[in-house]
């Protein structure tokens, strides 16, 4: 009866072998290899995904096997996002000014450097200090170490306050989106030290690699978000099999048999809670550097909920039916809004899909609830059943 | 002989209503005993209050032979140190196997971080088996709870129990819509289960509790009415006034 982690999850051999394929597909199709069917910037697009089907398997974790239906966690992907960005900007800026004072007759002191860089970063928002926030941001190695700390504590913090208080249900749901909220208004405000509204820019640049083009950064990246999905894929699927998948489940379905079986719910629930917030982070922290630019607008309430409707799309419970739901459902949102769907005339009223994409989106959300609860990947279910 | 179970003086009140009141009641390390009471005479607040759900007003709950007050305590450490509970209605995990529920159950360590590096021995299959055997589920280990029959998921909740090892077990109404052989299976289980262990069983059922054969306590309003065998309690004349009249009515 004892069988191996693999054996029990086949779902993990087909998704590292279609991701690896479709690896290897995009690489030869993108610009770097000659082939350039694919353009740069469809590769970043792809690329993004893969980083939404990340913090996608993250949120399923945490709503479809513990119960916690988290209506923050893109916070959490923000804030990774806002922890690699730091360090991008200030290590692309101090190039830049090191460079043009070069060029000056007398040597620059540290401090005048200093000076310059705070003047780039934070002239937009009418001030040249580095607010307290930036001490780590020279260092690529501390700035990464906080891509993993800073949501944790963050997480951690929220979690212990909520669930000891017994905050379950729809008043946990509002109480993230409270979490989310208060700290998209708080970046917002120029003097939060990230730049209020411009949020961080230029992401897309790696410092020290300028001669780099942007078509070979764009598949390094597109690399690395697959092997972090890949990876993140068996790290889930390891949790939610064996005996904590079982107590998660648990916990899920019946959270006070689960404590009179001697478990301490709260402690797993702040174990699920903060392990997916920091995956949640790493996802952040590979996706804006492909994006180019976060601001607070990212991590507004809506985010979170579209993260989870990606996840009931795709269907919960499942972690393939996660990364399905994600990519499926932002890469359709992108062509609907992005122009690519054609506009339906009616003669007295034409449809653009860019104003009607949301309405469309939630009605699919409607339907997907009412009448296939499983979502997309409960198609595979049919699949199986047929075979067998 | 020391007491498992002390309960003294206890009350607790819900908005004004007296649910349990200075309730004294006492249990034996190995000892079966049914309780037996008309509705909204305290029997489930009782279960909540030693099993930590409830917090009562006044009074002591003192357990084992190091007399801790579990009072103070919670859901989870109290389940800990050794007491057991089967709800009324019966609450296995359906989603999960027999095999899951019990593994779940089982007496071992119960932190996240030791349940995450779990590793499946032996061991504890043989546990699982062993239970499985006592509840009558040995060929069902493999299939899904939500699919047994409402006697088999009552069975599975009672192994559940017996998986956890528990020094004193609060049983709720086990026989509640069981057919006949059902419920003298459970009987039996139950009577096993008490040689070694406290049962606490709460049951309307005048039948079952007359198969358990053991001292019964009454519980009215809150306090308890009388304690002995059952053919001493059911000729007390005040139980027949309150509760058989009733029952019987």
């Amino acid at each position: 009866m004892q069988r191996s982690f693999l054996a029990q999850n086949p779902s993990v051999i087909w998704f590292i072998a279609i991701l690896a394929l479709f690896n290897v597909i995009v690489t030869i199709l993108s610009e770097v290899s000659g082939v350039g069917v694919i353009s740069t910037s469809f590769i970043k697009t792809l690329g993004k995904t893969l980083c939404l089907c990340l913090v996608a398997i993250a949120m399923d974790v945490v709503w479809g096997y513990c119960g916690i239906l988290s209506l923050g966690h893109f916070a959490f992907f923000g804030i990774g996002g806002y922890a690699i960005g730091m360090w991008l900007m200030y290590a692309r800026t101090e190039l830049i000014v090191i460079e043009s004072l070069a060029a000056q007759a007398i040597p620059s002191t540290a401090a005048e450097i200093s000076d310059a860089i705070g003047n780039q970063i934070f002239g937009v928002v009418g001030s040249s200090e580095f607010p307290l926030i930036w001490t780590f941001a020279d260092s690529l190695f501390l700035q990464l170490l906080m891509v993993i700390l800073v949501p944790g504590l963050l997480a951690l913090a929220f979690g212990w306050l909520a669930f000891r208080s017994r905050v379950t249900g729809v008043y946990l749901s509002i109480l993230t989106q409270a979490m989310t909220l208060a700290l998209a208004l708080y970046l917002f405000q120029n003097d939060s030290g990230l730049r209020g509204n411009n949020g961080l820019s230029g992401l897309q640049n790696i410092p020290g690699y300028r001669d780099l083009p942007q078509s070979t950064v764009s598949i390094i990246f597109f690399i690395a978000s697959a092997i972090a999905l890949g990876a993140g894929y068996v790290f889930f699927a390891w949790i939610v099999s064996g005996k904590m998948g079982s107590v998660i489940k648990g916990i899920r379905d019946n959270e006070a048999r689960v404590r009179f079986l001697g478990y301490h719910v709260e402690r797993y629930k702040l174990f699920v809670f903060t392990v997916t917030a920091v995956v949640a982070g790493i996802a952040g922290a590979l996706y804006y550097p492909q994006a180019g630019i976060i601001n607070p607008g990212e991590i507004a309430p809506i985010a979170s909920i579209y993260l989870a409707v990606w996840v009931a799309i795709g269907g919960r419970g499942r972690l393939y039916g996660a990364a399905i739901g994600a990519a499926f459902v932002s890469l359709v949102s992108s062509w609907f809004t992005g122009g690519g769907a054609p506009n339906i005339n009616l003669g007295f009223y034409t449809i653009q899909w860019t104003d009607w994409w949301l309405v469309l989106l939630g009605f699919s959300f409607v339907a997907v609830t009412l009448f296939f609860p499983k979502g997309i990947g409960g198609l595979f279910d049919l699949l199986v059943r047929k075979q067998s | 002989m020391s007491m498992l179970l002390e309960v003294s003086g206890v009350s607790v009140t819900f908005d004004g209503f007296r649910a349990i009141n200075n309730l004294s009641i006492n249990f034996a390390p190995a000892e079966l005993r049914a309780i037996i009471g008309p509705n909204g005479a305290g029997k489930t607040t009782f279960m909540d209050i030693v099993t930590g759900k409830t917090k009562p007003d006044e009074g002591r709950v003192i357990w084992g032979d190091r007399n801790i007050s579990l009072l103070g305590m919670s859901e989870s450490q109290i389940a800990m140190e050794g007491i057991g509970r089967k709800f009324q209605k019966p609450t296995v995990f359906e989603a999960q196997t027999v095999r899951q529920n019990l593994a779940m159950a089982l007496k071992n360590p119960r932190g996240p971080f030791v349940v995450l590096m779990h590793k499946k021995t032996k061991l504890n299959a043989a546990r699982i088996e062993a239970v499985a055997e006592q509840i009558g589920l040995s060929d069902s280990l493999t299939r899904v709870a939500g699919e047994l029959s409402h006697g088999q998921k009552q069975w599975l909740e009672i192994g559940m129990l017996l998986a956890q090892e528990p020094r004193l077990m609060l049983v709720d109404e086990p026989a509640a819509g069981m057919t006949p052989e059902e419920r003298e299976k459970t009987t039996d289980i139950l009577k096993e289960a008490a040689k070694t262990r406290a049962v606490v069983v709460v049951e309307h059922d005048m039948e079952f509790v007359r198969r358990l054969d053991c001292k019964v306590t009454v519980l009215h309003e809150g306090s308890v009415l009388a304690e002995g065998s059952l053919d001493h309690v059911t000729s007390n004349q005040t139980v027949i006034d309150v509760y058989l009249g009733r029952a019987h009515a």
